[in-house]
Parts: C-alpha cells; sequence; structure tokens
C-alpha cells in the first residue's frame, strides 16, 4: 500500500516551502507530489525542485470542489504509469492542496474511492499555520479553522518572523484541535520524521496519541467546533457502535467534521476495532492486529461544529442502555 | 435521560424550543408551534417508546427512532438518511 499525506494549509502558510524541504530528505525520497493551485496557471510545481526519484504533478481549479473527477483521475494516472515504469517506483504521494481548499472531500475521496482502494491509503492530513498571519487568518477565514480543526499533524511556520510571541495563536490552536500534536518549522524545516508515519502502525501511533489521559480533551472548544472525547471502560457491542455511528451521521453529519476512535468491542477482545469518518462519510472499520497499549479502554474523539458534547454523551448511553436491554430480554426470553 | 437528550438534541440541530419532564414520566417538547410527548410503551407493546406529535400517536422502536420522528415533525429540510453502518467480520 502506498501512504497518502494531504498538506493543507491557508494561502501563504508555508506550503510549498515545507514541501520542498521535506523532498530534500532522505525520508522522502520516492515520493509522488500532486500540487493543486487554486488559480488556472501553476507556479508551485516550479518553485519544487524534483530530483529524478520525485515525480510532480499538477491540477488547478480547487481540488475540493472538482474532487471526484480530477483527483481520482490525477491518482490513477500516476498509479497506472508507476505500473508502465515511466514515471520513478515512487513509494509515497503527497497532496498539497490549494490554500483555500476544504480538506474534508478530499479526505473522504481518498478514504472511499473504490478504484483507490487496496492500493493507497490514507496516512494524515498536515495543516500548516503562518505564526505571523495566522491568528487574523483564523479570525477570517472559515476555511482556514477547518483546515485546522481536522488536522492529524498542524505545523507552526514562520515563527522566526513572529515579532511577539505565538502564545495566543497557540492557544488558539489548541482549542481548535487538541488532538493533533503541534510542530513548530524552523525556517521551513520540521523533522521530517513528523510526516514519515508508518503506513501500517498509523492507527496505533494516534491511538496512543489519543488520551489516555488527555482530559483536557473533554472540554476543548473554540467558537463553534468543539472537540469531545468519550471514553468508555466497559467494552461496547458490535451493535451499539454501528447505531452510534449511524445516528451520528444521520443526524450532525455535515457539522462532524472528523471522527476517530479506537474500540474495544465486546465480541473481540484482543483486537480493538478502530473507527474514522469525515462529515457524512465513514472509513470501512479496520481490526487493529492488537492493543497498542496497556489502556483497553474505548476512545472516541468527535471534532464537531455546534454539536453539545452532551448531546453525543447521552446518544451512547441511550443506546448502550436500550442494547443491553434487548441482550438481556433475549436471554430470559430464551431461558 | 430522555428529556436531556431531547433538549441537547434541539441545540444540535438548531433550533429553539422548551422540554419539560411532567411528573407522569413522559417528556413534553414544544418547538415551532408544535407539541411533542414522549413517554414509555406499555410492557404489552412491540415499542419501547411512544411518540405523540400534536395528538397523533406513533410507537417507536428505539431512541433512535424517537429522535427520527421528532426531528421529521420539527425539521422539514430533514432527510432520514437511513443510513447502515456495516459491521465487518469479528475477527477469530
Amino acid at each position: 500500500m502506498i501512504g497518502v499525506l494531504v498538506l493543507s494549509g491557508f494561502l501563504g502558510s508555508g506550503k510549498t516551502t515545507l514541501l520542498r524541504r521535506l523532498l530534500a530528505a532522505p525520508q522522502f525520497s520516492r515520493t509522488a507530489v500532486i500540487i493543486n493551485e487554486f488559480g488556472e496557471i501553476g507556479l508551485d510545481h516550479e518553485l519544487v525542485e524534483a530530483s529524478t526519484d520525485h515525480f510532480i504533478a499538477l491540477t488547478t481549479g480547487c481540488l475540493c470542489c472538482k474532487l471526484r473527477s480530477d483527483l481520482v483521475e490525477t491518482l490513477e494516472d500516476m498509479l497506472r504509469r508507476r505500473e508502465e515504469g515511466t514515471v520513478p517506483p515512487f513509494t509515497r504521494v503527497v497532496i498539497e492542496t490549494s490554500g483555500l481548499a476544504d480538506p474534508a472531500p478530499i479526505l473522504q475521496t481518498l478514504m472511499i474511492d473504490a478504484n483507490l482502494a487496496g492500493r493507497l491509503e490514507l496516512n494524515g492530513l498536515i495543516t500548516t499555520v503562518d505564526a505571523l498571519n495566522g491568528a487574523d487568518t483564523l479570525e477570517r477565514e472559515a476555511i482556514s479553522v477547518k483546515q485546522v480543526a481536522l488536522a492529524d499533524r498542524l505545523i507552526l511556520t514562520k515563527s522566526d518572523l513572529a515579532e511577539s510571541g505565538s502564545a495566543p495563536l497557540r492557544a488558539r490552536l489548541l482549542g481548535l484541535n487538541r488532538v493533533a500534536p503541534l510542530h513548530t518549522a524552523d525556517h521551513g524545516c520540521v523533522d521530517p520524521g513528523v510526516f514519515a508515519i508508518d503506513s501500517s502502525n498509523t492507527n496505533a501511533k494516534w491511538a496512543r496519541e489519543l488520551l489516555p489521559d488527555r482530559s483536557d480533551l473533554h472540554h476543548g472548544h473554540d467558537c463553534e467546533i468543539q472537540t469531545c472525547a468519550i471514553v468508555r471502560d466497559q467494552p461496547i457491542h458490535a451493535v451499539t457502535l454501528s447505531l452510534f455511528l449511524e445516528a451520528l451521521a444521520e443526524h450532525c453529519g455535515a457539522d462532524m467534521l472528523r471522527l476517530k476512535g479506537i474500540v474495544h468491542i465486546a465480541e473481540s477482545p484482543g483486537r480493538p476495532a478502530v473507527i474514522h469518518g469525515v462529515q457524512h462519510v465513514f472509513h470501512p472499520l479496520e481490526w487493529l492486529p492488537r492493543w497498542p497499549s496497556e489502556d483497553r479502554r474505548s476512545r472516541i474523539v468527535v471534532i464537531g461544529r455546534h454539536i453539545p458534547r452532551r448531546w453525543i454523551e447521552l446518544l451512547l448511553t441511550g443506546i448502550e442502555a436500550e442494547v443491553q436491554e434487548a441482550g438481556r430480554m433475549k436471554m430470559s426470553a430464551n431461558a | 435521560m430522555l428529556g436531556e437528550l431531547l433538549a441537547q438534541s434541539l441545540i444540535a440541530w438548531r433550533l429553539d424550543g422548551t422540554v419539560r419532564n411532567p411528573s407522569d414520566g413522559s417528556v413534553l417538547l414544544a418547538c415551532k408551534g408544535i407539541d411533542i410527548r414522549v413517554q414509555a410503551a406499555a410492557p404489552d407493546l412491540p415499542f419501547r417508546w411512544m411518540v405523540t406529535i400534536n395528538d397523533r400517536t406513533r410507537g417507536a422502536i428505539s431512541l433512535i427512532a424517537v429522535l427520527r420522528a421528532v426531528r421529521s415533525a420539527l425539521d422539514p429540510n430533514y432527510a432520514a438518511s437511513r443510513l447502515r453502518i456495516a459491521f465487518p467480520r469479528v475477527p477469530s
């Protein structure tokens, strides 16, 4: 499986600089890059120096708006050419989105497109934030808030240019997304290890990052966007989880920016289930081969817009109670 | 718990309304001029809940069905998705 990283961030937040530095690192050799620019004439690909190990494709227009066709076609074309041997045998794909792009439909496409499934695997979303202008951008541009809220990693760029400290911006970022680790780029450079996510271990990694003792997650909020973490000590029945996810998607689909979870399923005590969702779209559930740590609690994080944390808790609790009651009734009927 | 869930649901759906818990165990919801009563179904009925919307009563088999009935009554733009999330085989 070829891992895919999506690099997001508002206009001028340093995505291309970061990408250029990353591609120079040995860890990022044999990387295929898709650069998407909003204007009809792309420039960014000229700024990213391609070595013989790299392969760069360019799309113009906004990926998130005409995504199903353009992105999928570009990826399929890259894979076909890789198989034919007409491009370097890349082992990773980085998609640099337009600064105005909504990352959600991009993630959804990578998660669900049948033609790409089995060949590509979404590793995560990295979002750059400009330390100099980031706070103002977050105030003015709703799409930048979403880019931050959905991220798996946040990279603070241009911190060397910010005259005053970046503490207020860091606090704002923490309020928007308490799950994503925040890294600081030094003159456009970040330890490439931050991005070199092992596809086979991605879920285990973030499962470790999710909590275990991040009680602050329970209270994270910024304006309408909230991060809600649910922890359950007791295993959850598979049917409970299905009904819960269905209800979330049905009633809050567009407002549910992202959902991640590692769940102790009652019917599968040794192998936890990993769940991913972006708005209405859920990634096929995945079973981890084993628990990534001693912590065997179910942990579900929902990043949502205007979704009360209490509503999510009550919904799960109510469904759990009904499923347990149904189980008791079935047992007594069989007795 | 049902009353609080309905009150929180109104917030999630961005609807203004009130939720009360009378002493008879039912939950009364008022929103957009519509009155809704939700109460536990009698044990001999094949439903868990009974939902009365403007004097018309119907059964609901689960909390999810209650939420669907209530929202359908309050939100003309709501279209129940009937999404089903299939669970893959539990590993042996």
